[in-house]
């Protein structure tokens, strides 16, 4: 019982990051119908940032004090948040723009290419080894303190939850309730119709990739500080994970995509646990496949007007 | 009019002797066609002795001056090998992506189908069993000893049986989902050699007690280098081995011409063009798209045997996405749906993963021993191509020009965006000419085609008249 609560919550917690990461790959999808290869990618350049301002400009240990290590956590985030984001934008100003009015599969292979291109810039600059931090998170665990024992959930599990959910709730409220949003959405249901309504289709989808790469950026920050430790390639497999989640929900649909992730991150960590590890990906792909064969439009169903 | 003017016959039988016919054509049809088309003909004749001598060539004279003279890129005889591999990968990629629009990222996957079939029924790694086919040399060796020439279409079964289980379910799906449904099962196939190292199984008559089936992390080694008449084309025996790369090359080229320019061909360009159209006119989608793909596997099941039997090993380490991907940016970077196109893309493209950038790196690090090596960052450049490629030239350099015209013309409702100017109506107005153009020569093309082999057929309704 107490290895099923504690799989559950390492799955939770990965799903949550996976739901960030799921997110970026859904809103693009969404609006552009566009599956984003190389959003796992930047994910993984968001943890690659991290890592840099964590060990050479910020330098935080375990010894730095409490309040000073928020700030510093939430500067690190902020700005890893700008620079993927920025990152994200340029890709679609140079791989993504141009194609618009190109047969479908052509955007595709470009972000394919591109992906290939953000992995090989991390190995250029990173190397081919993993790169690890130290861990400045206390290790405690927070279910001692109200007198539970047999179960661990990690400061680190925490921070997941503190800096993701906040961000999930801010980008629902952004999508239905803004101005914005709403061009979001009216963008996704039909862009030339949007673009006659006086909704700047070119502007929306940029702010599309530019809240897409803040996620990610997000994400990657709390990768690197809930794993300690990122590599160039892992981009790859994290993304399809991610995918997968976006498209398990129903793709194009935001509270899908979350949900999709929290249940990837289930099978994930259950498969980890008592399975094997070695079969995981198998699984995940076997589920990505069986998803899309027999129920493409995921559990929560596509929220977007079918337009192939 | 000569034998091979009747109409072909239905089944193997028929298929062999139209085979045949033709062979004993060869001659008057190259007059033929030297009298119509000189400079092109005696062009490409220059071009196949040359390409027939290249090997000896390459052995005798161009490494050792580039050794012994002055360093130049020349490839070794294993790129060469890789070169004819990889060109068979491309034109059956070609098939699935080029002439079906099909795009499959996880083309790998029947690579390994492939290999795997090498490394099973032709090595040691069965040793509990003895089974040793045709051949006196190896007789009473532990394990299965298949000769190569019935490897190959056993690979080409088995590849082709997998891409059928695969698509069956997924050619249905829209066209980015089935890309990502190719890649899940790419990643898939590799992970299960890799795991089925220690498979305990207890079911009826199999009785399996930490069975190492696919060999895990090592692979299987050694698998038979191809023997014929007691002569060995594996990786110790050089140019012997590429020339047999060469006729299965050679094999591949003219199977998958004949198939564009076969009724089923024609469907499937029917298909990549407009599906539903296709559909309308009465071609069998799922079955055409089906066939695509299996037959695009089987290439890559060939290409999977001579890969192992040349190496004589495989791992499911060789069978990764990277792999999938250089195939892709070999035939769009030749042209895609161009058979001659993407064969100079996969040439190409082995040169110079292969052997110009470590040759360059070595340049470099003549230069100074910090800077970086190209060899290392190969999918770097590769990933620019790509998006350069698509954004630039998205049909390639030696383009199909049906494909050209069909890739800068979107289809009416993929355009999104701000609504169309009157300037973009007028270019649209252009590219529509153009690809009536390209079209028509295409009939022509096909017309030409079919009077140079000899199909009857009624002239100009080579298009029209695909289906199934």
């Amino acid at each position: 019982m107490e290895q099923i609560l504690q799989t559950i919550i390492i799955g939770l917690s990965n799903g949550l990051i996976f739901a960030l990461v799921a997110l970026g790959y859904t809103l693009v999808y969404g609006i552009i119908e566009l599956i984003n290869f190389a959003h796992g990618d930047l994910f993984m350049l968001g943890s690659f940032i991290a890592f840099v301002l964590i060990s050479s400009v910020f330098v935080i240990t375990a010894d730095t004090p409490l309040t000073l290590m928020v700030a510093q956590i939430a500067l690190i985030i902020a700005i890893t948040m700008i620079a993927t984001a920025a990152i994200n934008l340029s890709i679609e100003r140079v791989a993504y723009k141009p194609l618009r009015n190109a047969p479908k599969l052509a955007p595709l292979i470009s972000a394919i290419g591109m992906s290939f291109v953000l992995q090989n810039i991390a190995l250029l600059i990173f190397g081919p080894a993993n790169k690890s931090v130290n861990a400045i998170l206390p290790s405690v665990n927070i279910l001692s303190a109200v007198g539970i024992t047999g179960v661990t959930i990690s400061a680190e599990q925490v921070f997941v939850a503190i800096v993701t959910i906040p961000l999930l709730i801010a980008l629902t409220w952004f999508v239905n309730k803004t101005r914005q949003g709403r061009a979001m959405r009216a963008t996704a249901q039909d862009p030339d119709t949007a673009g006659l309504m006086g909704v700047n289709v070119d502007r929306t989808i940029a702010i599309t990739f530019l809240i897409g790469g803040a996620l990610a950026g997000a994400a990657g920050v709390v990768q690197i500080l809930y794993n300690n430790t990122s590599v160039w390639n892992l981009g790859f497999r994290f993304g399809l994970n991610a995918f997968t989640s976006a498209v398990l929900g129903g793709i194009g649909n935001l509270q899908g995509a979350v949900l999709g992730a929290l249940v990837l991150g289930l099978i994930n960590a259950f498969s980890d646990r008592y399975l094997a590890a070695n079969w995981t990906n198998a699984i995940v792909f076997a589920v990505l496949i069986g998803i899309l064969v027999f129920k493409p439009t995921g559990l929560l169903g596509q929220q977007l007007a079918d337009r192939a | 009019m000569s034998a091979s003017s009747r109409p072909i016959q239905p089944g193997i039988v028929g298929w062999l002797t139209h085979l045949v016919s033709s062979a004993l054509n060869l001659p008057g049809a190259y007059r033929r066609e030297l009298e119509r088309r000189r400079g092109r003909t005696l062009a490409m004749t220059i071009l196949a002795v040359f390409a027939m001598a290249y090997p000896v060539l390459n052995r005798l004279y161009f490494q050792p001056f580039s050794r012994n003279v002055f360093p130049l890129p020349f490839p070794e005889d294993a790129v060469v090998t890789f070169m004819m591999i990889f060109g068979i990968m491309a034109i059956g990629l070609n098939i699935v992506a080029g002439f079906a629009g099909l795009l499959d990222l996880g083309y790998v996957a029947f690579y390994a189908f492939g290999a795997y079939t090498a490394a099973f029924l032709a090595s040691p790694h069965f040793g509990s069993v003895s089974v040793v086919l045709f051949s006196n040399t190896i007789q009473g060796f532990p394990g299965i000893h298949f000769p190569f020439w019935m490897l190959v279409p056993l690979a080409m079964i088995t590849a082709a049986t997998f891409g059928v289980l695969l698509g069956a379910p997924t050619l249905r799906l829209r066209g980015d989902y089935l890309a990502i449904v190719t890649l899940g099962f790419g990643e898939i196939v590799p992970v299960v050699f890799k795991n089925l190292a220690a498979v305990n199984f207890d079911f009826g008559p199999i009785h399996l007690v930490n069975a190492n089936l696919t060999g895990g992390n090592l692979g299987i080694n050694p698998i038979d280098a191809p023997h014929f008449f007691g002569i060995k084309f594996g990786s110790s025996s050089g140019i012997a081995a590429v020339y047999l790369g060469m006729i299965l090359l050679v094999g591949a080229i003219l199977t998958a011409r004949n198939l564009e320019r076969s009724r089923m061909g024609r469907a499937w360009i029917a298909i990549r063009e407009d599906e539903v159209a296709a559909e309308m006119m009465g071609i069998n989608t799922v079955r055409t798209k089906l066939l695509a793909f299996g037959l695009g596997a089987s290439f890559a099941g060939v290409a999977g045997v001579f890969q192992a039997s040349y190496q004589g090993l495989t791992t499911s380490d060789f069978f990764t996405f990277a792999t999938s991907i250089l195939v892709l940016i070999m035939v769009i970077l030749g042209g895609i749906g161009n058979i001659w196109g993407v064969l100079v893309g996969a040439l190409v493209l082995v040169f110079v993963d292969k052997t110009f950038l470590p040759w360059l790196g070595l340049r470099f690090t003549e230069i100074s021993p910090d800077l970086p090596n190209p060899s290392q960052f190969n999918f770097l450049i590769f990933g620019v191509l790509l998006v350069a490629m698509m954004r630039f030239r998205p049909e390639g350099f030696i383009p199909s020009r049906q494909r050209a015209a069909e890739l800068h013309h979107a289809p009416p409702g993929q355009a999104i965006g701000a609504a169309a100017t009157m300037g973009d109506a007028a270019i649209a107005g252009e590219e529509a000419v153009e690809e009536l153009a390209a079209e028509q020569e295409a009939i022509a093309t096909a017309d030409e085609a079919a009077e140079v082999i000899d199909i009857e057929g009624p002239p100009g309704d080579a298009p029209g008249r695909a289906g199934t």
